[in-house]
């Protein structure tokens, strides 16, 4: 059993005025301290490599598109984000798509089509906002999905660093 | 004829005055309250977001309105009007400023009117202010609304006792009910009320947050237990409305609290002062006690109904009663004397 002793409030505290005038103390303090608030649009949250944001395609610094069509991202997409058709090419890998939309309204960013991509030709960007005023102008198509290497140069170092680990752990 | 163009000016400058003030009070409301919890609030629309309460009537405007199902319809839309009516109609005799010119050998007063019942008027039309809420509360057939309009008819009757003869304290200091003459008799060294009759002056600002229902005794309309309280039920314009209501309250309890207590339009050591310079005294006085209505709102938790209760009635009533009674004593035996 636990007895609760009620402690007997001064004359002072029962008045309340001092608690009172030392709570309006606290808050005006409170208005000249630092904000938390980020103000977003001007002041974007950081991203790092490990960021993943929305997929995009690289292109290599000979503007040729790495990905071969190989339908392997369309078939990890758990979403069914990606749509692909492949066409011939006359370069050594001999095929590229002729197609190549993600829905940014069904893609969940999961990265499996990173993961997935045996051309290490799709990249989750740093690229986070997404906004427009149809449904249809979020289906980004190929031009807007490419990116050259250099802007995805940082996921794709990470990517090969996280990947070589796993690699040497299980072999080992 | 000029005398109807002169109090046509004179009237839309005191309501456009204070119907602004009590827009600018809602986003000082937003940005103060933001600046206390770390925030920023409104800063979007127009340069440090002064054009807030602009958008937010826009948005109010283009909502939906909605009678529910068995509530009166005649008293549910009559409601929000008489919650900012009696605001509205006190502002007629508040004293802005001074003598502004004389005309035909008549001052031009900084006020609409200046009836020689000047507080028993303000006091007479706020106390009908809690009608609002009560019919609110009643006709929008709900049980959050009804508490809510009950709760702020017990208040209202509790608290507005002691703010009257808080009051009352004053008047019979001055020997007037006249607003213009009180605030003339508060002239001279330390002739302000608030130093005379200091237990007034807290009883009254005590009993003024009660009055609008403002933080800590916004029992009308608390959040936790009622929902919304008395506009639970209410949208659009009507449920703006009772917001323009609480605010012009609000200004007016400021007004009021300075032509009562802190001399009103007097400018301290320069006894004649120009109107404009009274009317910038009064504006900077009004405005201290406007940040404290909201200092006060985000610093204090609200009372528990109960504590209200014994605090209106067994604290404020008989320290009020007591005031009165010895402001009488000084009084009479000073004029005995004479
Ligand atoms: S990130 Fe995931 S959901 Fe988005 S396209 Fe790639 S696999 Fe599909
Ligand atoms: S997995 Fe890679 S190479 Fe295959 S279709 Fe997708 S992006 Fe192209």
């Amino acid at each position: 059993m636990v007895v609760v002793e009620r402690k007997e409030l001064s004359f002072w505290e029962r008045i309340y005025f001092p608690a009172i005038l030392k709570g309006l103390k606290i808050t005006v303090s409170k208005m000249f301290a630092p904000r938390f608030t980020r103000q977003y649009p001007e002041e974007p949250l950081p991203t790092t490599e490990v960021t993943r944001g929305q997929p995009r395609l690289a292109v290599n610094e000979d503007d040729t598109i790495r990905c071969v069509s190989c339908g392997l991202c369309e078939a990890a997409c758990p979403a069914y984000a990606i749509t692909i058709d492949g066409q011939e090419t006359d370069r050594f890998i001999e095929r590229e798509p002729e197609r190549f939309d993600i829905d940014m309204l069904r893609c969940i960013l999961c990265g499996f089509c990173e993961e997935a991509c045996p051309k290490d030709a799709i990249y989750m960007s740093n690229e986070l906002e997404l906004a427009d005023f149809s449904r249809e102008a979020l289906v980004y198509d190929i031009e807007k999905l490419k990116r050259p290497v250099s802007a995805l140069q940082d996921r794709i170092d990470y990517v090969k660093r996280i990947n070589d680990r796993w690699q040497t752990s299980s072999s080992t | 004829m000029t005398w109807f163009w002169i109090t046509l000016g004179i009237t839309a400058a005191c309501y456009g005055a204070v119907i602004g003030t009590a827009a600018l009070m809602t986003l000082a409301e937003r940005k103060v309250s933001a600046a206390m919890q770390y925030r920023y609030g409104p800063n979007r629309v127009g340069p440090f977001g002064l054009l807030q309460p602009l958008a937010d009537g826009l948005k109010f405007i283009f909502k939906e309105e909605v009678v529910p199902a068995g509530a009166n319809p005649f008293i549910f839309k009559l409601a929000p009007a008489l919650t900012a009516l009696p605001a509205m109609l006190a502002i007629a005799v508040i004293p802005f400023t001074g003598v502004i010119a004389t005309y035909e050998g008549t001052e031009i007063l900084g006020s609409i009117a200046n009836p020689d019942i000047g507080i028993l008027y303000v006091l007479a039309v706020t106390g009908i202010g809690v009608y609002g809420a009560i019919l609110g509360g009643w006709a929008s057939n709900s049980k959050y609304s009804l508490l809510g309009g009950l709760r702020a008819s017990a208040q209202m009757v509790s608290y507005e006792l002691s703010l009257i003869l808080s009051v009352l304290a004053v008047v019979a200091m001055s020997g007037t009910l006249n607003l213009h003459e009180i605030v003339a008799q508060q002239s001279g060294w330390l002739g302000w009320n608030i130093f005379t009759q200091p237990l007034a002056f807290l009883l009254f600002l005590i009993c003024s947050y009660a009055e609008t229902n403002r933080h800590p005794f916004d029992f009308a309309e608390c959040e936790p237990e009622l929902v919304g309280g008395f506009h639970t039920e209410y949208s659009s314009m009507k449920f703006a409305m009772f917001f323009i209501g609480e605010y012009t309250a609000m200004v007016v309890m400021a007004c009021l609290t300075t032509t009562l207590f802190l001399g009103g339009y007097l400018v301290p050591f320069w006894p004649d002062a120009p109107w404009f310079v009274g009317l910038a005294a009064f504006g900077a006085k009004t405005a201290f006690f406007l940040v404290l209505f909201i200092w006060v709102r985000w610093t204090l938790p609200r009372f528990r109904y109960d504590q209200l209760m014994h605090l209106g009635w067994k604290v404020l009533f008989p320290l009020a009663l007591l005031n009165v009674f010895l402001t009488g004593l000084f009084v009479s035996l000073g004029s005995g004397g004479n």
